[in-house]
């Protein structure tokens, strides 16, 4: 027999409106799903060209693992950032929700910590030693990529189990230490090559915006980088359809049939396989154009809207789950509008902040280029 | 109980207290080392003192390195801890506090891009630039600290957020200014004790004048810390106050702990940063380390003992139990939402034992830390039971209300009862002093003392004798609607009997 307990919600009203609330979460996880796919997506492509730039015949693979080591650390700091931030949204209307299968997956959930420590301060050992001891550097990065391929099957095990509270009662019982994971659950290896998967493909796409501008002072090496960018691409928006599939066919009945039934979901849907279809076609055909610039570009920005209108497609699903269970929709609000205000303020503040500051690199950095070029 | 309990081999509390220290002890490093870096490049640069400057430059990347990865992920490990231990709590804080936090995180984004910034663009930018960063990364970083502060002091002194449920009133808690001066001078004293880890790295002469001018941050800090801490001291809660004061002697513990840490810290940098940098060598900043951690774990550790039997001050219990929840547990009983035991009805001791898990494990471990063995030594089930129904009246007022009924006090009595087993030992004339002592203290001694000052029981039982007292012990309950029935083993009350008369005889002796 399952037994159905959901933790009642807490007593005090929401802060904010429901849809600032989610807007914000949205956003923030838009943005942290960005990074992660970069910290993640970035350090596979790191650790594989390096691999494959021990051999004097791949200088390509060799340059790109080295201009891109220092970066990792730096998607690692945003990918956290804004996952605090995320983490923050999603506590405040779904805590209920997600303090319950946090607990039940305890050991795993704390874990997270022990390996993102591990997997940052790897990927800052690989970037200062990558050149000194390559050989040990990439065996750390190995060690590095494992530890945030770990931590992401552990968001995904606590994002699916938080929409399954039917599973808890059981798993509480049969591991109150948090010794549980969530094997249980039909969509969690889909949903979890699909995260992977896509975080490669995202990343590819930032890739071959990159080459693009590298085209402009390394025309060969540029032009590899589009080339072989573009390509990972499409393979891994042809996996995607696959994963894809597979995650929804895996889904209930019920919550897989409202992607296509309701008129929202359907569009989102539609509209994001589309994208996703017309990035890949604008990334080969950028890659082997004259002047790949606009087309690169274009494919760049579609794989970027398919990323955003899944995380819309997400939320749906989510909210499909939970919709025989919880809906925020009841929960009482009361606006704390003169903080939100504040919040707003300092959040121009702090984004114009971080515009000085990017900005003075950027310019130093070009500075500092046409002084190398002029030498 | 509307959440599980995440069942942890000790008391889970002490995982929040582990995180929690080892990342403030990072985290006020990395304000007040903003400060540290900021102002000697400022020196560097006002005396082209090239040596200072590439000491600074070396101390920017074990700054990055240290706060960007372990004291940012430390801090997020704090977030996922408190949530598995105290969602109820966690949940609370969120939605007071949501935009409070939104606020920090603005801060604490532009601290880490300005973190990156400063320490690997030193080649790159201008040195007004540069500055300009530091300083950048110095504010957000301390503006941090004065969101959180507001969070953190409100759990003590949550003020007239209890009546108002108001944002402002709960963050401008009375004790918000005295934490933010006290903890912006650890601030300050800890860039000095991280900035020494670096300091006797250096070759030169320049070594002996950042050893010294780490130990002037050292001792800046240290002299102003007595004076911050006496007037966070001052805004504590009369409860709080009352513990130090002698009704719970352990929160005496911290309180020289970090007086000791920081006084030797003082006397270590003055002698070994000062008067001769020359000996400053990593032994002893290894040492200084240790004190300055003991000095962070000292307060942090005191700040959460002196708010029992809170978690958020009159409003959430330590063992996540709402206040407003405790009057329906005790009239309809627990009914707790999670259970692992299969039959509670049939299994009174299972039940007992989740009651355990549920309302005391968060605090208490069974032979562990805040054992409860040692606690129940010798006590029967109904005792237990009995102790139960008062047990926010405890000596020290420090546990929270029980939230049960009679049955579940009754299970949870019969559980603690298991734990130390009735005495077996039959009581001669050789131990009946020891065994009185014993007695004593696990059956009085948790409300009352002999020529203390918690509930002394001198007034009733001076000048009486062993048979005196034993013949009251029958009749306890009638004395006061809180005394529980006596209902040790004749042998025991004589001992116990014999045990009061003497001690109070020996105490009216020695007032002679």
């Amino acid at each position: 027999m399952t037994i159905l307990t959901i933790p009642t919600p807490d007593p005090m009203p929401l802060p904010a409106p429901l849809w600032l609330l989610h807007t914000l979460l949205l956003l923030v996880l838009f943005l942290h799903l960005l990074a992660m796919n970069c910290a993640l997506g970035g350090g596979l492509t790191v650790f594989l060209n390096a691999l494959r730039g021990r051999s004097e015949r791949h200088p390509f693979s060799r340059q790109l693992a080295t201009e891109l080591a220092p970066m990792l650390p730096i998607f690692v700091a945003f990918t956290i950032t804004l996952g605090v931030a995320a983490l923050l949204f999603v506590q405040v209307i779904y805590g209920n929700l997600l303090y319950t299968s946090s607990i039940l997956l305890g050991a795993a959930w704390m874990s997270v910590i022990l390996l993102v420590i591990v997997g940052y301060y790897g990927y800052y050992y690989f970037s200062h030693h990558a050149e000194k001891s390559p050989r040990s550097a990439v065996a750390v990065l190995a060690v590095a990529v494992l530890c945030f391929l770990c931590i992401a099957f552990v968001l995904v095990n606590n994002m699916s189990l938080m929409l399954t509270p039917n599973r808890w009662q059981q798993m509480y019982r049969a591991h109150p230490g948090g010794f549980n994971l969530n094997f249980g659950e039909p969509t969690l290896v889909s949903r979890y090559l699909h995260m992977l998967i896509g975080a490669i493909g995202v990343f590819t796409a930032v890739l071959a915006h990159l080459g693009v501008r590298k085209m402009r002072t390394q025309p060969e090496y540029g032009a590899w980088l589009v080339r072989r960018s573009s390509v990972i691409f499409a393979l891994t928006t042809g996996i995607q359809f696959i994963t894809g599939t597979w995650f929804v066919m895996a889904m209930p009945r019920d919550i897989a049939m409202s992607l296509f039934r309701e008129p929202l979901p359907g569009i989102v849907f539609g509209v994001s396989v589309i994208l996703s279809l017309v990035a890949m076609v604008l990334l080969l055909i950028g890659s082997t154009a004259v002047k790949p610039g606009p087309l690169v570009h274009a494919g760049f920005l579609c794989a970027l809207l398919t990323l955003a209108l899944m995380v819309g497609l997400r939320h749906m699903v989510r909210t499909a789950y939970l919709a025989p269970h919880f809906d925020p929709v009841t929960l009482p609000v009361n606006s704390q509008t003169g903080v939100i205000l504040l919040f707003f303020v300092s959040f121009v503040a702090g984004l114009a902040t971080v515009g000085y500051m990017v900005a003075k690199v950027a310019r130093a950095s070009v500075t500092a280029a046409r002084a190398a070029g002029a030498d | 109980m509307n959440y599980p309990v995440w069942q942890t081999l000790f008391p889970a509390g002490l995982l929040i207290a582990v995180v929690a220290v080892v990342h403030v002890f990072v985290s006020h490093f990395a304000i007040g080392g903003g400060a540290f870096l900021v102002l000697t490049e400022s020196t560097a640069y006002r005396r082209n003192d090239l040596g200072l400057l590439q000491y600074v430059k070396r101390h920017s990347k074990f700054f990055a390195l240290l706060t960007l990865v372990f004291g940012a992920v430390t801090g997020v490990g704090i977030w996922f801890t408190i949530g598995l231990v105290s969602p109820e709590a966690t949940s609370s804080l969120i939605h007071t506090f949501v935009w409070g936090w939104a606020i920090e995180w603005v801060f604490f984004f532009v601290e880490i891009t300005a973190a990156i910034i400063y320490a690997y663009n030193w080649d790159r930018l201008d040195r007004k630039t540069h500055l300009t960063i530091g300083w950048i990364y110095f504010i957000a970083a301390f503006m941090s600290l004065v969101v959180i502060n507001g969070i953190i002091t409100y759990m003590l002194t949550p003020g007239a957020w209890l009546q108002t449920k108001n944002f402002w009133d709960g963050f401008f808690n009375p004790t918000y200014w005295p934490s933010l001066a006290m903890r912006s001078v650890i601030c300050v004293l800890l860039a000095g004790v991280f900035g020494l880890i670096t300091a006797v790295r250096e070759r030169g002469e320049v070594r002996d004048r950042v050893v010294r001018l780490a130990g002037m941050w050292i001792v800046a800090g240290s002299v102003l810390l007595p004076l911050t801490a006496w007037w966070y001291y001052a805004k504590f809660p009369v409860f709080a106050k009352a513990y130090m004061a002698g009704a719970l002697p352990a929160a005496q513990h911290p309180v020289r702990g970090g007086i000791t840490c920081a006084a030797l810290g003082l006397l270590f940098a003055l002698v070994f940063a000062i008067w001769k940098p020359r000996l400053m060598r990593a032994p002893l900043v290894v040492f200084m380390m240790i004190f300055a951690f003991g000095l962070m774990a000292s307060g942090e550790y005191l700040r959460e003992f002196v708010r029992k039997p809170w978690v958020i001050t009159g409003y959430i219990y330590a063992n996540d139990l709402r206040t407003e929840a405790i009057d329906s547990h005790i009239a309809n009983g627990a009914q707790p939402k999670w259970l692992t035991v299969a039959n509670p009805e049939e299994d009174q001791v299972g039940y007992g034992r989740e009651l355990f898990t549920i309302q005391c494990s968060k605090c208490h471990s069974v032979d562990g830390y805040r054992g409860m063995t040692k606690r129940v030594r010798g006590w029967d089930a109904t005792f237990a039971a009995n102790m139960l129904a008062h047990l926010d009246q405890l000596r020290g007022n420090a546990m929270p209300r029980f939230a049960g009924n009679a049955a579940d006090r009754q299970a949870l009595g019969a559980y603690l009862a298991t734990l130390s087993p009735a005495r077996a030992e039959t009581i001669t004339d050789a131990n009946r002093a020891e065994i009185g002592k014993q007695v004593f203290v696990t059956r009085c001694g948790a409300c009352h003392t002999l020529g203390g000052t918690v509930r002394p029981l001198d007034a009733a039982f001076t000048g009486a004798s062993p048979e005196q007292v034993r013949d009251m012990l029958p009749v306890l309950e009638s004395m006061s609607p809180n005394m529980p029935p006596w209902t040790g083993t004749d042998a025991e009350a004589q001992a116990l009997s014999t045990y009061i008369s003497s001690i109070l005889s020996e105490n009216a002796g020695a007032a002679k």
